[in-house]
């Protein structure tokens, strides 16, 4: 999800990182270019949001929905790391109703998923989230585009997924590492927390090794993370194939 | 009466008002219980984190001792087990009793665990910490004292405890595992010692204090042996080259530190600074820096040794991200061949080092490197 006036200072930098580890990548704005970006019927702004969503799907939907199996929405400033996504999603099957992301207890019954650490679809969902549209079940009954888009997604009963790893802990991000990483319990907690479905942690058990998103991250933050990810390691260790196994 | 009546009302509003909201916000899910098991949950926590550092740590002589070279389940850590036994490191780190809270806690928490002794310079004796109090005062002024003296204090209590020596600031955060893959195929009888080079004041070059510098023990008995001798004084209190002045008069070499395909690996900035920061044309480190700056991706190897000026947040972040953060089934695309010395690794660890030509050693693994590099050089 991006904007015209992003294009260099943004998603340039998503281009140039996480973007070309996708199978497709479509960069949603309001205007087409030949960056290349998908022009929406949509204006620019905050309360165009979830309209900008429900149109980048229902674009999706027309011209790619048998081009991949799992659908990603992402802002441009969130870092995405495809591979751990990939390893997540293997163990589901897309013709199933399902999508994942980092889930918010509140507003939706079964928990909607943060618009910024970014969500999933999986193919029959994104074909029921269309389908509500088409049919009037969904409307765009609100600006907020994480939440609306959990509203559709109970109606049309799609079942939220849980995104969390084999040890509990959290692999998409609506904040940066340095939100969750640093802090210490004994303190006050922060508004953002309370939104939190499963149980909050800060600290060394806040982030997954195999953690898929971190939102918020400027174009700095892009190529630090790219390095921290795909080359900044210590000599020495095997991480074992499958980390799900224990001995 | 009336009085009365309207004071009540409003009572009975407001309680009405307080249950309604409370009813309200349940209703959309606002009911999270914040309260005490979790107080309880964490005051556990930490008692066993205490019981942890305990197992892990020997603290001996106001030095801390590791136990247990650290890394987590479901990992292969032999090879890092392996170079962890062979080479030996003694960090010690340049603190302050003002910094104690602030910076050295946090180097305690983090890459320090990975040196197989850690011992806190400062200048004043802290036994629980535990510090070690040189006979010097705090500031600038005094860091070259303070270096002096912890040299020679790390050489008389534990030189033989230890085959190569670190210096680092409480605002440096090594990656000992990688420190020791630089210096597995190098000997500690070799005078030499390894940083971030800078050029000048220094005819072979000296290396960045901030960034962190290592000595093999050779180097080390010289730099005392030259303040014995009188060799070495008390120059400046400008450590980093007054130190390198120091050890090109005793004969040790300054080293080569960068990888096989001459990525730096020890960096005097943060990572962001190296990775996208473009440094104005005048600013002194393009004059500085011995081998030719690279900015962008291609600054610095995947093997980093040092990053300077990291905040306390920044040593957890970096833990994360060199121990944990990775990427599913990928194969990391710079593999350098292993150092010469874990081939012999069944041999028993002999009480001399071979000294092997380091330099062929070496340019073995450039030639290796570029071979496999040709697909490697990504677009900056």
């Amino acid at each position: 999800m991006t904007q015209p006036q992003h294009l260099e200072s943004r998603t340039q930098h998503v281009r140039d990182t996480w973007g070309k580890r996708c199978n497709i990548i479509l960069y949603m704005s309001s205007k087409e270019s030949d960056f290349p970006t998908v022009g929406l019927n949509v204006s620019e702004g905050r309360s165009q949001l979830y309209w900008k969503t429900i149109r980048a799907f229902q674009h999706i939907h027309k011209h790619h929905l048998d081009d991949a199996d799992w659908f990603l929405k992402a802002d441009d400033d969130t870092f995405v790391v495809l591979e751990n996504l990939r390893y997540g999603l293997s163990k589901h099957n897309t013709e199933e109703p399902l999508f994942f992301g980092r889930r918010f207890t509140p507003f939706v019954k079964q928990g909607y998923m943060s618009g910024g650490a970014g969500y999933v679809l999986s193919k029959e969902a994104l074909r029921r989230f269309v389908k509500g549209f088409a049919e009037g079940l969904c409307t765009h009954n609100t600006e907020l585009e994480d939440t609306g888009l959990g509203q559709c997604m109970e109606t049309m009963k799609v079942r939220t997924g849980d995104s969390r790893d084999v040890m509990r802990r959290q692999t998409f991000h609506p904040y940066p590492p340095d939100y969750y990483l640093p802090r210490q319990l004994p303190r006050r907690r922060p508004w953002y927390l309370l939104y939190e479905h499963y149980n909050p942690v800060e600290g060394p058990g806040c982030c997954s090794d195999l953690a898929i998103s971190f939102h918020y991250i400027d174009a700095v933050g892009m190529h630090t993370l790219e390095y921290y990810t795909y080359h900044l390691r210590p000599y020495g260790y095997k991480y074992r194939f499958n980390p799900d196994l224990t001995d | 009466m009336k009085a009365l009546g309207a004071r009540s009302a409003f009572y009975v509003g407001f309680v009405v008002g307080t249950c309604s909201l409370y009813l309200l916000l349940s209703q959309v899910g606002f009911t999270r219980n914040l309260g005490s098991p979790k107080n309880e949950a964490h005051v556990k926590s930490l008692l066993e984190m205490i019981e942890e550092e305990n197992k892990n740590w020997k603290k001996e002589r106001s030095a801390l001792f590791n136990l247990n070279h650290p890394h987590h389940t479901g990992e292969d850590g032999k090879l890092a087990d392996a170079l962890y036994k062979r080479v030996r490191i003694l960090c010690w780190v340049m603190t302050g009793p003002d910094n104690l809270e602030k910076k050295a806690r946090h180097v305690k928490a983090t890459w320090s665990r990975h040196c197989n002794i850690v011992v806190f310079i400062s200048s004043v004796d802290n036994p629980d910490f535990p510090t070690v109090g040189l006979n010097t005062k705090e500031g600038r002024d005094q860091l070259y004292w303070k270096t002096i003296r912890a040299f020679h204090y790390v050489m008389e209590k534990h030189g033989d405890e230890a085959d190569w020596f670190l210096k680092a600031d409480d605002d440096t955060y090594v990656i000992v595992d990688n420190l020791r893959w630089i210096l597995a195929s190098h000997s500690p009888e070799d005078p030499v010692y390894f940083g971030r080079r800078f050029k000048p004041y220094v005819k072979q070059g000296y290396m960045s204090g901030g960034a962190g510098y290592v000595l093999s023990k050779e180097a080390l008995r010289r730099f005392v042996e030259g303040f014995r001798t009188k060799v070495c004084t008390h120059t400046s209190s400008v450590e980093d080259l007054a130190m390198g002045q120091c050890l090109e008069k005793v004969g040790v070499v300054a080293g080569d530190s960068r990888d096989t395909l001459q990525r730096e690996t020890f960096h005097p900035f943060v990572p962001e600074s190296h990775l996208t920061g473009t440094f104005p044309k005048t600013f002194w480190y393009w004059n500085y820096c011995y081998y030719p700056i690279v900015q962008g991706p291609q600054c610095c190897s995947d093997l980093a040794v040092s990053f300077h000026y990291m905040d306390a947040s920044h040593m957890y972040l970096l833990e994360y991200y060199t121990y944990h953060l990775r990427a599913f089934g990928y194969k990391y695309r710079y593999q350098p061949s292993e150092p010469k010395v874990i081939h012999d690794l069944k041999a028993p660890v002999p009480d001399k080092m071979e000294t092997g030509d380091s330099e062929k050693k070496q340019g073995v693994e450039a030639l290796e490197g570029e071979k496999q590099s040709s697909e490697l050089h990504e677009k900056s």
